[in-house]
């Protein structure tokens, strides 16, 4: 089989929020499904979210909210994704979110979201199907 | 329907009947309790051999209260019914509260939001977004006046849950509070969480450095020895560890040695163990393997018993009981299929009753999908009702006791916790296992293992990875949405309050606190007056961590606006 190259996934928290557990355990278990994964914490911004993808020019940027902060920072992470006009990556966010919320994240600019819950499989799949060659 | 686990097939031509078919041959998936420990078929007898029922359990109320803390348990008073309310702004959060006790609450219980727990006032840049989203803050006595507004403060058990080093603000913010309206602060009932210790692990280690968090957690812990006799002090928080992903074992030993890190600075501090022990409580988790939970209940409290006597020398009775209140496993719920966690929360609630808990919070159903709204908060509520008024649980102390299963588990998670205990020591100590991130490692290798768990089916969990359905398109009973113009209101006010107060009162309050925090001294009386000067949360604590060496603010985007 030819050498593939790893697909980068950049995993974050945003804002104050501090449930972290399931970030982490989501690059852990990315990590061992063969990506490379960049965790990169707790307490940031969407300036410090964008600028870090865009330098490790990541193929996957992963939001972490449980907090209900999701609707307020999504448009931020966006806005600031289409200023730096780095676009050409999927947005991804997990946590806990009600339903209704959803289709609103999809609508704002998330490609995918994975509520508490979500079987790693599922995530794996997903990212491996839709980052493209 | 997608059954994942499939027992021996049996083969049929009745083509969508098969999965009836196969359910009915089917067996457990494990045998294992939730924390992984391989059980028997049946226990008996020979399973205790040389049980001395005078020494490893006692009657309830004796020691070392193995089957609880009172010997007529519930009889002489039902469990406290304290839901955790926190929600927008004060006023909010106020409104819920009342909403609550005319519903038959028995406890108030307010919980900090993320701005608050991590010191910062409404106004700060990173809390201007987030204020008001999971909890309360409270920035100033303003807001404090607020939230206990035409509440007897006399009367009432409240319990405030503020874990991290802002749990000193907040006691000297009610206490300010009830002083101002003219309580005798020596009556005033209650608890505070002030367990900044564990609160890093969730999330607030810029807030939480280890030596700020053992000083002010004593500090709350000293001034309320010597000046509220009813108050308990701390709530270590062996909850909120567990919902890292460890075992049962784990969460009462991780618990147990942050708890001994307060109880050592206060024996430094030249206090007797007796004159402050029976003012420590916990925080317990209730996960949803129900006898795992009660034993685990059953072996904390023999285990704090014998510590309390045995290591530190206890001679109060009261100073060896274990007490606690529950927090169902918020970790134990999903949004899949929302209404199965309704019936989750149950089972967990039951097995705290079973295990004799002193106050029960009961999760909503919408826990993993927003704050509760409060229909689902009644519903929480009216889950402990239930339990209380129609079960019997009620009737008999440690119902479960003597139970031969219950009896080996209780003693399996005593020998499990004791084995982590001593993993601790062998790191040196709890503290070291702090600063090394020892402890750090435990949770996040767990978490994984946790999760690994679900993904190949070796634990089964309806909804998630047995019996799943298409994802639900609303939440059954509507969504709890924070008011956005009551967080903008609150953000003004306080900008209002800084700009209005007398600032020479408030520079010699903020001195005085400056000064007592360079001499060592117990910081929260300068708290109470620095309160009453309008000194808000970040300016109190900002403060004292600059003397620490701490940056002024935890996110380090503001500067102190007192230059002395």
């Amino acid at each position: 089989m030819a050498e593939k190259k790893k697909i980068k996934v950049l995993v974050t928290k945003v804002g104050l929020d501090g449930h972290d557990r399931g970030a982490k355990v989501v690059s852990s278990l990315l990590k061992e499904a063969g990506m490379e994964v960049i965790y990169l914490g707790m307490f940031q911004r969407p300036e410090s979210i964008v600028r870090a993808a865009i330098d490790e020019d990541v193929d996957v940027i992963g939001l972490s909210y449980l907090s209900g902060e999701h609707l307020i920072f999504t448009p931020k992470v966006v806005d600031e994704m289409k200023k730096n006009n780095f676009v050409d990556v999927l947005l991804i966010a997990g946590g806990t979110f009600p339903a209704e919320d959803i289709p609103i994240m999809e609508e704002m600019g998330i490609d995918k979201v994975f509520r508490a819950g979500s079987l790693t499989e599922s995530i794996v799949d997903y990212i491996n199907d839709h980052v493209e060659e | 329907m997608k059954q994942t686990h499939a027992p021996t097939a049996e083969t049929t031509s009745q083509g969508d009947w098969d999965d009836y078919i196969k359910a009915y041959y089917e067996k457990p998936a494990s045998f294992k309790s939730w924390s992984g420990y391989d059980l028997k078929e049946i226990y008996t007898p020979e399973d205790r051999p040389g049980e001395n029922y005078k020494k490893n359990s006692a009657d309830a109320g004796t020691y070392p209260y193995t089957r609880g803390i009172h010997a007529n348990m519930f009889r002489g008073r039902l469990w406290t019914k304290r839901e955790v309310v926190g929600i927008g702004s004060p006023a909010d959060t106020h409104a819920r509260l009342k909403y609550l006790s005319q519903q038959g609450g028995s406890g108030l219980n307010t919980i900090a939001d993320v701005t608050y727990e991590m010191g910062l006032d409404a106004d700060h840049p990173w809390a201007i977004d987030e204020v008001g989203l999971t909890g309360v803050n409270i920035t100033s006595i303003k807001d404090m006046e607020t939230l206990t507004k035409d509440i007897p403060l006399d009367k009432v058990s409240w319990s405030l849950i503020t874990a991290s080093t802002a749990a000193s603000v907040t006691m000297a913010q009610y206490v300010a509070v009830a002083q101002d309206a003219g309580y005798d602060v020596g009556i005033l009932r209650g608890s505070i969480q002030n367990d900044p210790i564990h609160f890093r692990y969730c999330g607030f280690r810029p807030a939480c450095p280890l030596d700020l968090s053992i000083k002010l957690g004593s500090d709350v812990m000293e001034y309320c020895t010597r000046n509220m006799p009813k108050w308990y002090y701390t709530t270590v928080n062996m909850y909120d560890l567990r919902e890292q992903g460890i075992t049962a074992p784990q969460e009462v030993a991780f618990g147990f040695g942050i708890a001994m890190c307060y109880i050592d600075e206060l024996i430094r501090r030249g206090l007797d163990i007796d004159e402050f022990a029976p003012r420590f409580t916990f925080y317990v988790s209730c996960h949803v393997d129900i006898f795992e939970e009660v034993a685990k209940i059953r072996a904390a409290r023999r285990m704090w018993a014998r510590l309390m006597k045995e290591k530190y020398g206890a001679k109060n009775p009261r100073s060896m009981q274990f007490r606690f209140a529950v927090h169902t496993a918020g970790c134990s719920l999903v949004p899949q299929q929302p209404y199965n966690n309704m019936i989750r929360i149950a089972y967990e609630a039951l097995a705290a009753v079973l295990g004799g808990v002193q106050s029960l919070h009961c999760c909503s159903y919408d826990e993993p999908m927003c704050l509760p709204t409060e229909k689902a908060h009644l519903q929480a509520l009216r889950t402990q009702q239930i339990l209380a008024y129609e079960t019997g649980v009620t009737n008999v102390a440690d119902p479960l006791g003597g139970s031969y299963y219950v009896e080996s588990l209780t003693d399996k998670i005593e020998e499990e916790s004791l084995k982590v205990m001593n993993q601790v020591e062998e790191v040196g100590g709890m503290e070291e296992a702090i600063r090394t991130e020892w402890l750090d490692r435990q949770f996040e290798s767990e978490a994984v293992k946790r999760q690994k768990e679900l993904d190949k089916g070796e634990k089964l969990m309806v909804g998630v990875n047995v019996f799943t359905t298409e994802q639900e398109k609303t939440t059954p009973l509507g969504v709890q949405k924070i008011s956005s113009s009551s967080a903008k209101q609150q953000v003004a006010e306080v900008k209002e309050l800084k700009r209005t107060r007398d600032m020479d009162r408030l520079n010699d309050a903020i001195k005085r606190l400056q000064d007592d925090a360079n001499d060592g001294k117990n910081l929260i009386p300068a708290m109470i007056e620095a309160t009453k000067a309008l000194g808000t949360t970040g300016e109190l604590l900002g403060t004292v961590r600059e003397v620490f060496g701490y940056p002024y603010d935890p996110m380090e985007s503001i500067e102190s606006p007192f230059n002395f």
